[in-house]
């Protein structure tokens, strides 16, 4: 403990962000729309591209600002876990991998006068989410302005006052009105199967949202874990067994809500009631239709004086939201399948699309055990609905490296054998792939080498490194660097 | 003033600019387009509705049957 820079707020992490050239200030007034949304896909596009705040927004004046692509680089990502921003993606993979054995790390409970997002309280008619948050439209087509990435809290109807079953997660929001929000309650997520508990006895599904997290926070929100897994013990976990800070709710017995959060929304989920939201430019790089979804209403906020808005911007890959969600979609897989029956595999990379496509590398055993892998896989709770594509290479290819990947697929992949296709499966409705949401035929592609008793009938020996190859490597490098 | 994906005309400002007479938000009652005075909204004729269409939109999640 304590090696590791740790940020229990949006504000002390963007204060890295300043001192590390991560993030820059556009300080010239400009109009929400385009400008907020423009920035954030230039920014995403960058290599090591920095967050972007924006203080001066025509109509809301000083006081206001919002801040988006805090999470949109691989150097902002390792700053996230305190470790140099040049880190890598798989040096950051195994440092995730090392602290997520941690869980869980009880969070650390303060007091309501402790907690800065209790600084400013409104309530009943006096919620207004228009003066509180600059509100915009991140893309042209979307159909109304929309948060994209707050931590909502909720708990199970069937045992509220059990901590490891509230939920925080990351669902969209469509603002509808000065104290109304859609939210996308999709059915293989969390929140659905406790929403379905409440609407069955026609009650309401208390929430709290928070906005402008701890950096870990936001990353763990938007993480696929078990439904009795609780994130908060999982952010202690990868703060480096440093625990969450976070308080009670005001208006919910059983909620808790990041303490440093900017602002935190209170209501409920109005029971069966669904009405038009969408359509929005989603993760998989196109919008996602207009839908009948459900509706909350904000009926108490807190917000920490002059909050900033954090928002993101998602578009055709990549984007912020394909960095936040690049490692924490790959680790659980990873840990789901090495410690649940496959200790063969040494490596999962689920980084595109949220896990649509998934590369598995692993050392197969015996002959068809690369495919038992891919099942078992496609048997997670969360590759099972959102993986289309799996790839299975050798232990010694690097998941993360696609020109790795595309030579094993290049030279290991018998199409009359290794390519097996499965009809009718489960989907994930954002996929514009699937003719019928939700519904889809599941790739599996083997680009391992061939074991016994499966036969390989010519034998292949692979090239190895010269033997002073490292040695030259740091030889040339340094004379690269002092050129 | 019609919304300008359903051409439903009934619109609520649903918000003002904090600094007073910047800008305004519309929001259609029907459908729940909503856009900034400063813009020019321009709905692509793929996502424009009816009101066939609204009343007909996938349900998501379903609504469970009622346990009394």
């Amino acid at each position: 403990m304590g090696k590791f820079k740790v940020h229990q707020d949006l504000r002390g992490f963007l204060k890295t962000l300043e001192e590390e050239g991560q993030l820059v200030h556009i300080t010239d007034e400009v109009l929400p729309e385009p400008d907020i949304g423009s920035a954030g896909r230039a920014a995403s596009r960058m290599t090591n591209g920095p967050a972007v705040q924006f203080d001066n927004i025509k109509g809301y004046g000083p006081g206001y600002s919002v801040v988006t692509n805090v999470h949109g680089s691989w150097a902002n990502h390792a700053l996230m876990m305190g470790m140099p921003k040049t880190a890598t993606t798989k040096e950051q993979f195994e440092e995730l991998n090392r602290r997520w054995d941690l869980f869980p790390v009880a969070p650390n409970i303060v007091s309501r006068d402790e907690a800065p997002c209790k600084e400013n309280v409104v309530e009943g008619d006096d919620v207004n989410l228009f003066d509180l948050l600059p509100l915009y439209r991140i893309n042209e087509q979307d159909g109304g302005f929309f948060i994209g990435k707050p931590a909502t809290v909720t708990a199970d109807p069937r045992d509220p006052g059990n901590f490891n079953k509230v939920n925080v997660g990351t669902y969209r929001i469509q603002v509808k009105g000065k104290n109304r929000i859609g939210m996308q309650c999709l059915a293989m997520h969390d929140i659905a199967v406790q929403l379905r508990e409440a609407e069955k006895k026609n009650e309401k599904l208390p929430f709290a949202i928070a906005l402008g997290n701890a950096p870990l926070v936001t990353f763990m929100a938007s993480t696929p874990i078990a439904f009795d897994q609780n994130e908060y013990e999982f952010v202690g976990a990868l703060q480096d067994g440093v625990p969450a800070d976070i308080v009670k709710a005001d208006t919910s017995e059983h909620l808790y809500v990041p303490a440093g959060s900017e602002v935190i929304l209170e209501g409920y989920i109005d029971p069966r009631v669904r009405t038009c939201e969408g359509p929005f430019g989603e993760f998989p790089g196109s919008y996602s239709g207009c839908r009948s979804q459900t509706e909350g209403v904000i009926t108490h906020i807190t917000y920490r004086t002059n909050p900033i808005f954090e928002n993101i911007y998602l578009g055709m890959p990549w984007t912020e939201i394909d960095f936040l969600m690049a490692l924490n979609t790959s680790v659980p897989i990873y840990k789901q399948l090495h410690d649940e029956g496959f200790p063969e595999v040494v490596a999962v990379n689920a980084m595109y699309t949220h896990g649509f496509t998934e590369i598995i590398s692993l050392k197969p055993r015996y002959g068809g055990h690369a495919t038992g892998a891919a099942f078992k896989l496609l048997s997670t709770p969360h590759a099972m609905p959102y993986c289309h594509n799996v790839i299975l290479v050798d232990d010694f290819v690097d998941p993360f490296d696609l020109n790795q990947v595309v030579w094993a697929l290049s030279t290991r992949v018998r199409p009359d054998k290794d390519v097996k296709v499965i009809q009718n499966c489960a989907g994930m409705p954002l996929n514009p792939s699937e003719e019928v949401p939700g519904m889809t035929a599941k790739l599996i592609i083997d680009a391992t080498t061939p074991v016994d008793p499966e036969p390989l009938k010519r034998s292949v020996e692979l090239l190895r490194d010269p033997a002073k190859t490292a040695e030259y490597a740091k030889i040339i490098a340094d004379l690269q660097a002092a050129l | 003033m019609k919304c300008p994906r359903c051409e439903f005309d009934q619109i609520s400002t649903i918000a003002k600019s904090p600094q007073a007479g910047v800008w305004e938000v519309y929001q259609c009652d029907q459908c729940f387009y909503s856009w900034r005075s400063t813009e020019d909204p321009k709905v692509a004729d793929v996502f424009k509705l009816t009101k066939e269409q609204i009343d007909n939109l996938q349900v998501i999640p379903p609504v469970p049957p009622l346990e009394v």
